[in-house]
């Protein structure tokens, strides 16, 4: 019985926040990865990106809400999704026009465009916290759990309760299914092939007759897809707020070049790696151990390896370990 | 235009600026810009020489920045005694232990041949020095946090006087940055940029939560100055006849001559800086940096340690950030671990290196100046702006409600323009390298 | 420093924001259109071309290239003599400052390397000529990029010319050896169904057994009636199987003939050929 508890204390509270956790990281590291291996350059905007996304989601969220539409069970941002989905397509197009083109037509450095990013950073962070304010946005409404840790107990007559939140469930859901579409698309699909062999090799595309151009614009489409899900997911999950996104560039960079940057496999993997990481080290395991370990043995203190502020340092252990032995990430990534 | 009169020009227009601000605002107000543009100047003057001079990407610069302010406590603090008595010695410890681990396992590492046996005495050796290091260290971090929490709560400093506090910012910075360049510096190909933004947050965590050390999100108020308190001045006879001999209010006069006082202070370090970092370029070493920028694989071939010269750049740009992040806490009187933002610490000074001009000593300092200024400024402006769309509608409107509350982020906003139009039309920044 | 600040990285190669890795080198050039020209005229003609990369020196003068259809011609010369700057500007690839290149009775000087590959000129480029990280099949498929029509067909030629592929079809291109690799170049240039095919040094860097090898398929090749423009080191194996043989000697044209008559001709012999 004690084990069962112990499995089910574990899920409860660090195997499913993980891989929820884990699937948003994965999307986010995904939308990192495609325009570093597109467009050469690690995009400092991305968390920004994520954040307007899900702005406009939130925004047409709360319009529905007014009028009374809803779901039902599901959050009503998933009707919002798409068109917060068009919205940071739009964002993003333009800003490609208006900023990325020029530097791809005078053949710049990839650095310039990190440095033209890190103006991008700051315009639509400004634009989100000027349109949506600062402050913290809690938009989830629903159903709010699949299984109540309650209802759990009841029914299995264990100590322990598990809860699954919907959202955690509508995240898991989501990721698989937009990570499926994806690696269709990339790998079967004739657009997506030309993708790959862009990023492979600019010079032999453009003498394949792929134009630059429209794998670029096909590119930024899917990164604001994958951001938007990304962001919303993770607001619906926690809570929106502009400056907890642009935070969340670090472990998302970490998870794309934990994974190999460039390398979309790497991304996923990358994501949750990155994800357990945090969660094993910053979680008290007192619960885990008391049910596992005789009486006497016991914890007296949480057992808890690090204090949860220190999760960014997970991040950056893990990547600097994985760096130093396996210098290209964990999926050989196209450049390192 | 020669170089020299757009320089003298552009420095002229950032002093009619401040100097505008004065008269428009107040004398306070243009003090504090100066003020903190002197420090930004600074900070730039170390992100340029790691940019500038040898193309190293640092996005890591709060971190250094809050190192520097870190040491301001360190050094001037006056220890707390009973902390020390009720655990400090066991905190030293256990943080000897946690070093000794790392080292224990670094040795281990080199000493033993690869494979499945090193990797389990590495792993053993770890695991157990962390607990030994947690059981050791947890208890005296409990001991000295439950002195007097509300006041103290910590080790305190050294009590010495604050202005050692810069050079030993500088030495801190310097020593993280010897250790992130180690390890992130000198493969194939680096990745100092993802190492550096990695290293940032851990310091900030460090701070916010290692409250034996700063008193974390408590904050560490009252830090010693290096010029005379406010109401020292006030209660000054000779003080208050000469102001009134000025025809200066006393109160007014005697803000002014502390932030003046600061100034003095932050200009002559800025000017030392600029100056070592302008002979720095010029000199061997300097030509040396920028061959290997612009041809490494040449200055390779002939024998130049490219590697250990980057390293070198490194943790000499950094150290410069961490005496400018010394000198920031110096003059906000406090520690603020909470305060320290990316946007602001890191990202803002890169704002100022690109647009006042990579490679440029001069541009980076014109560029921490007028950036700074802006940064300052924007808010006021766009408050004003946004008073004057919404003046035609009602009181009530939601609108206008929401247009004079965003009016505040607007700062951020005009520093992405004004970095991608600077980028766009000027890449090499206002005042070029030559 | 160069000229173009955009172009000043300062020597950073930090790897966790930045990607080097296939870069494109060609620059942008703005086409313009194809003109029909009247008259008669080879296949594919480089006529007097004098140019260089953008603002730089002349690096060919009124230097002629051309080839007729069902025929190879190869360009040899010694190093630096030109023939792949010869071979790019008729490609398109560098600025011609005079002269013209006609393709199939059309003047198409004006038109940027894309528009010519549109037109049916197949372009084997000397180093990174594959997509290394796709597999064979997939390399193929995006040789064909710009057809809309069927393209098993083609590829099954291919797969005939180049058995081994057949094999590998699945494996990654990066994966293959040299001369495999080779085979893999060719054959995507191939699965445009170009009308003209152009090869940069294609035994560049491979053993004489495979080089041989490699010339027997290129016959073949051209044995379908494919004209075939090739640049090549081994002058003497090139010259024996060209139609048409061009020496270049500092971007200009120094002898030019049948390949059997350039390998008779005694000057040649001594000054190219060792002897």
């Amino acid at each position: 019985m004690d084990i069962l508890n112990a499995i089910v204390a574990l899920s409860n509270f660090v195997l499913i926040p993980a891989i929820a956790y884990g699937s948003q990281l994965a999307l986010g590291a995904l939308g990192v990865t495609l325009i570093y291996g597109i467009l050469r350059f690690s995009n400092f905007a991305h968390g920004d990106t994520m954040a307007f996304g899900t702005m406009a989601t939130i925004l047409v969220t709360w319009w529905l809400q007014s009028m009374g539409v809803g779901l039902g069970p599901l959050p009503t941002a998933l009707l919002a999704l798409p068109v917060g989905i068009i919205a940071c397509m739009l964002a993003v197009l333009a800003t490609d026009r208006v900023v990325y083109r020029f530097y791809r037509e005078v053949k710049a450095k990839p650095i310039i465009l990190v440095m033209a990013s890190l103006g991008v950073m700051f315009i639509l962070n400004g634009l989100v916290r000027f349109i949506i304010g600062p402050d913290d946005q809690r938009f989830a409404d629903g159903e709010r759990f699949i299984v109540t840790a309650r209802g759990f107990r009841e029914a299995t007559g264990l100590q322990e309760g598990l809860a699954i939140k919907s959202t955690q469930g509508i995240t898991v859901v989501t990721a698989v299914i937009v990570v499926a579409v994806l690696f269709w698309f990339l790998n079967r699909t004739r657009t997506g092939k030309s993708m790959r062999a862009y990023s492979d090799n600019e010079d032999l595309a453009l003498l394949s007759g792929i134009s630059p151009e429209r794998v670029v614009l096909v590119t930024w489409l899917i990164v604001a897809a994958l951001a938007t899900i990304a962001g919303v997911l993770y607001g619906l999950d926690k809570s929106f707020k502009p400056f907890t996104y642009f935070q969340l560039l670090l472990p998302i960079f970490a998870s794309a070049i934990v994974g190999g940057l460039g390398s979309p496999l790497g991304a996923i993997a990358g994501g949750f790696v990155i994800a357990f990481s945090e969660v094993f080290v910053t979680y008290a395991w007192k619960k885990v151990l008391g049910y596992l370990m005789p009486e006497h043995l016991e914890p007296s203190g949480l057992v808890q390896l690090l204090s949860t502020d220190y999760k960014f340092a997970v991040s950056f252990a893990i990547l600097l370990i994985v760096l130093l032995f396996k210098p290209t990430g964990l999926f050989k990534g196209k450049a390192v | 235009m020669s170089d020299t009169v757009k320089t003298t020009g552009l420095f002229a227009l950032v002093a009619l600026l401040i100097i505008g601000t004065g008269f428009v605002q107040s004398w306070n107000s243009a003090l504090l810009i100066l003020n903190l543009g002197l420090i930004s100047a600074v900070m730039a003057l170390g992100v340029n020489l790691q940019w500038g001079f040898a193309g190293l990407f640092n996005v890591g610069i709060m971190g250094f920045v809050a190192l520097g302010g870190l040491a301001t406590v360190i050094v001037s603090m006056p220890p707390v005694n009973e902390a020390w008595a009720a655990g400090g010695l066991r905190v030293l410890l256990g943080l000897a232990l946690g070093a000794a681990t790392i080292i224990g396992a670094i040795l281990t590492y080199r000493a033993m041949a690869p494979g499945r046996k090193r990797n389990l005495t590495l792993l053993a050796v770890l695991l157990v020095g962390f607990f030994v290091f947690r059981a050791v260290f947890d208890g005296g971090v409990q001991a000295v946090e439950a002195v007097n929490p509300s006041v103290s709560g910590y080790l305190g400093g050294l009590g010495l006087p604050v202005l050692l506090a810069w050079p030993v910012g500088g030495l801190l910075a310097a020593g993280a940055a010897w250790i992130i360049g180690k390890t992130a510096l000198g493969l194939r190909s680096d990745y100092l940029a993802i190492a550096t933004l990695g290293i940032a947050e851990i310091v900030i965590a460090v701070l916010k939560n290692e409250d034996w050390l700063s008193r974390g999100v408590k904050n560490v108020i009252g830090l010693p100055r290096p010029v005379p308190y406010e109401i020292d001045l006030q209660n000054d006879p000779a003080f208050v006849e000469r102001a009134t001999g000025l025809g200066i209010d006393p109160v007014t006069a005697s803000t002014l001559y502390v932030k003046l006082g600061y100034s003095i202070l932050f200009a002559v370090v800025l000017v030392i800086l600029l100056i070592l970092a302008q002979r720095a370029l010029h000199s061997p070493w300097g030509r040396m940096m920028r061959a290997i920028r612009d041809n490494e694989v040449a200055a390779e071939a002939m024998g130049k340690d490219v590697t250990a010269r980057h390293l070198q750049i490194f943790i000499l740009g950094s150290a410069i950030c961490g005496i400018a992040g010394a000198m920031m806490t110096t003059l906000d009187g406090q520690l603020v671990p909470t305060a320290y933002q990316p946007l602001r610490f890191t990202f803002l000074v890169w704002v100022m290196v690109i647009v006042g001009g990579s490679g440029n000593n001069l541009g980076a300092v014109l560029g921490g100046f007028l950036i700074w200024f802006l940064w300052v400024q924007v808010e006021p402006i766009g408050l004003w702006l946004m008073q004057t769309i919404t003046s035609g509608m009602s009181e009530d409107y939601w609108l206008r409600g929401h247009l004079l509350e965003g009016a505040a982020h607007m700062r951020l906003f005009t520093m992405g323009l004004i970095l991608l139009l600077v980028l766009r039309f000027s890449p090499r920044g206002l005042l070029p390298e030559k | 420093m160069g000229d173009n600040p955009y172009q000043d990285d300062r020597g950073n190669k930090d790897r966790s924001i930045t990607k080097t890795h296939g870069v494109g080198q060609t620059p942008l050039r703005k086409g313009g259109k194809a003109v029909p020209v009247e008259g008669d005229a080879p296949f594919l003609i480089g006529e007097a071309m004098t140019g260089g990369y953008g603002k730089g020196p002349d690096i060919l003068h009124e230097c002629t290239i051309a080839v007729n259809a069902g025929e190879i011609a190869v360009i040899v010369g010694p190093n630096g003599a030109g023939k792949s700057t010869a071979m790019k500007a008729v490609f398109g690839m560098l600025d011609v400052r005079k002269g013209r290149v006609l393709l199939d009775g059309e003047d198409i000087t004006a038109l940027s390397p894309q528009d010519r590959v549109q037109k049916g000129m197949g372009f084997v480029p000397q180093t990174n000529n594959i997509f290394t990280s796709m597999t064979v099949e997939e390399n193929l498929e995006m040789g064909a990029f710009i057809r809309r029509d069927d393209i098993r067909s083609t590829m099954e030629q291919v797969y005939e010319l180049f058995p081994i592929l057949r094999d590998k079809r699945r494996q990654a291109a990066g994966e293959l050896s040299g001369g495999q690799r080779q085979q893999v170049a060719v054959g995507r240039a191939l699965m445009t169904k170009p009308k003209v095919l152009m090869l940069d040094e294609p035994t560049a860097g491979v053993s004489p057994i495979v080089m041989d090898e490699l010339f027997d398929r290129i016959i073949e090749v051209s044995r379908t009636g494919l004209p075939i423009l090739m640049v090549e080191q081994n002058a003497r194996q090139a010259l024996a199987i060209a139609d048409k043989g061009y020496v270049l000697v500092q971007g200009a044209n120094a002898y030019t003939g049948t390949g059997k008559e350039l390998l008779a001709d005694p000057d040649v012999r001594k000054s190219f050929l060792g002897g």
